[in-house]
């Protein structure tokens, strides 16, 4: 038999729009045992913050630039949006009909919606927190710099001289959780669409690099970390750094300092930089964005050789 | 040996492919497939496993690139407008799997209608009920055969232009199986559509299928509408002379051969009354002609006891 055969007019493929709507609504389906889970963990975290305010009186204080969470969620977030999605081979996402590379990174970009909507959540959760527990938001803290140093002999660089100052955090620092989640979210994403097995990778890559360091170690080795110290320690602390895109610094800056006597204080080694924060979060949010697009790019359609 | 099918009239055929060649590593799927869907036909892919059926499905849907040779669908080529040309197709791949196990059937089914502007609710709806689809089941709680149906919906609820089935009956019990065929068969009433089905089951296909493809190690050994197919694939019975030995001429049109000393079977392609002055000409006697079924006629082309 035969079907009948007056020519059927051709079918339109769908909008952007739409897809990304669709797009939207399916992640977020996906989302909602993650989604679940981190709001248990809110609760308790809720429960043992209230728990230690009334134990000890002490206020939260509202930091948004010092908690590195919405970075992790941000970076771990790929794994969820894309579970039970095959990424490689003749798989059902690749089967609609939306140009391939554009369909991942809309994707990508719905996980990305999502993303933003839970660190908008989570800093509410801390202003609530914060407000609940009469503590400071973005108000002036006291901090105590390291004025000067010297080198002693046999322990290294020791504060000779701290100063007490007064920094208000910039209200722009409210935008760091979702420029750190925003950028390592790119970067799982682009793990996640390049990369046949991102997991067994990372893993590999974490194996490889303790295997290096502790062989180094038992060998002895110390032209490498000579050589491999310089080169690493400005990617993670250096002004445009990791760590300048995670916590404006606050990490690296602040810590244990020694004292010319052998004390060993709290201190700051400087003040963050809204400038130094802005220019690495274009720096390494670009590059991410890069990395995204080579990976999505693996998966775009099949032209002909 | 191959038949090709006679250019379809009035336009382009809804499938066309030449020399469309694909290797994963040292194995040849495809090897120069020139394959020809006329518009509106029901075309039945046959082969054995691994004769590169749902490799051919593939290349058509943009799913992967040919090594070689260049593909149409709807006159739209594959590599160049993949969106557009899936835009046409209901694909029902061959791995009886949907995506998103996670998802209701009522949700995955919301989720593709999203992809097709000429997507039918209405419609899908009602495939769901005939196939006995549960809209609150969970996809990863669906059997083979159920989710075997869920895919079948998904593919037919926009009422695509072309339909690519790669074994769509699998796993599906007998009365499901006539149900799932005679939906088919309503659809294709209805919908200006073509099908190209894969199967190993041609008899299941006895009713829709007008054009027959079979595909041997990568090769389209054979392609005809099939009314042809059954008219010049027959099985002769003759009787042959002491020490008689098949002419080269008669070999090349032979696709099996069966019988010792000097009664043999022959099934061979070619108008009835050539073949039989052929095979008189050489001495052999015919006793017998018989018209072949669709599967029979179109398995002659994979036998491997042909004469050489």
């Amino acid at each position: 038999m035969s079907a009948p055969t007056s020519a059927p007019a051709l079918h339109a493929t769908p909008a952007a729009g739409a897809v990304l709507r669709e797009q939207v609504s399916a992640v977020g389906l996906a989302l909602r045992v993650p989604a679940l889970g981190a709001l248990a963990l809110l609760l308790l975290a809720t429960a043992l913050t209230l728990r230690h305010r009334l134990d000890t009186g002490e206020p939260l204080d509202f930091r948004p630039e010092l908690t590195l969470l919405p970075g992790l969620a941000g970076l771990l977030l790929p794994l969820a949006v894309w579970k039970g999605e095959p990424r490689f081979g003749p798989a059902f996402f690749w089967t609609l009909p939306v140009e391939r590379r554009q369909h991942a990174l809309t994707k990508v970009f719905a996980g990305w919606l999502w993303l933003m909507a839970a660190v908008a959540l989570f800093l509410l959760w801390m202003l609530g927190l914060t407000l609940l527990t009469g503590g400071n938001v973005l108000g002036e803290v006291t901090l105590r710099l390291v004025d000067s140093t010297r080198d002693v002999p046999g322990v290294g660089a020791v504060a000779e001289t701290l100063r007490t100052v007064q920094w208000k955090p910039r209200p722009v620092l409210w935008l760091v959780s979702f420029t750190s989640s925003s950028a390592l979210y790119l970067f799982g994403s682009a793990m996640a669409l390049g990369l046949r097995h991102p997991l067994r990778w990372v893993a590999g890559f974490v194996f490889g690099f303790v295997l290096t360091i502790t062989l180094a170690q038992l060998l002895r080795v110390n032209w490498f970390f000579d050589e491999f110290a310089p080169v690493l320690a400005p990617l993670l602390f250096g002004s445009y750094g990791l760590d300048a895109l995670l916590s404006v610094r606050t990490e690296s800056l602040s810590g244990e300092v020694r004292l010319p006597g052998g004390e060993v204080v709290n201190a700051w080694w400087g003040l963050p930089d809204v400038g130094d924060w802005a220019l690495a979060t274009l720096l390494w949010t670009g590059a991410a964005l890069a990395l995204l697009w080579a990976a999505a790019s693996r998966h775009r359609e099949q032209r002909r050789r | 040996m191959s038949r090709t099918i006679p250019e379809p009239e009035g336009g382009a055929p809804a499938v066309a492919t030449r020399g469309l060649t694909k290797r994963y590593g040292r194995e040849t799927a495809l090897a120069g497939v020139d394959l020809r869907v006329p518009e509106g036909a029901v075309y039945a892919l046959v082969g054995a496993n691994g004769a590169g059926k749902s490799t051919t499905f593939k290349v058509l849907m943009n799913l992967e690139r040919p090594d070689a040779g260049r593909a149409e669908v709807l006159g739209l080529d594959t590599a160049s407008h993949g969106p557009r040309v899936r835009a046409q197709v209901g694909y029902v791949p061959e791995h009886p799997t949907p995506a998103y196990g996670w998802m209701t059937c009522g949700r995955l089914l919301r989720h593709v209608a999203a992809y097709y502007p000429a997507w039918e609710p209405a419609y899908a709806e009602r495939l769901g009920h005939a196939l006995g689809l549960e809209p609150h089941r969970k996809v990863s709680t669906l059997s083979k055969g159920q989710a075997r149906r869920l895919q079948l919906v998904l593919a037919l609820a926009h009422r695509p232009a072309l339909l690519l089935l790669d074994e769509p009956t699998d796993g599906l019990d007998p009365v499901v199986r006539n149900r799932t065929l005679a939906l088919l068969a309503e659809h294709l009433a209805d919908s200006p559509t073509t099908l190209v089905v894969s199967t190993h089951h041609l008899h299941e296909l006895e009713s829709l299928a007008d054009h027959v493809g079979v595909l041997s190690a990568g090769r389209l050994v054979a392609q005809l509408p099939r009314h042809e197919l059954q008219r010049t694939v027959r099985r002769y019975r003759v009787e042959v002379p002491e020490r008689w030995a098949a002419p080269p001429e008669l070999q090349a049109g032979a696709l099996r051969r069966a019988g010792t000393g000097r009664e043999l079977q022959w099934t061979l392609v070619g108008e009835e009354h050539e073949v039989v002055a052929r095979l008189s000409g050489t001495g052999a006697r015919v006793r017998e002609v018989t018209a072949l079924g669709l599967e029979d006629a179109a398995l002659a082309f994979l036998s491997e006891e042909v004469s050489r």
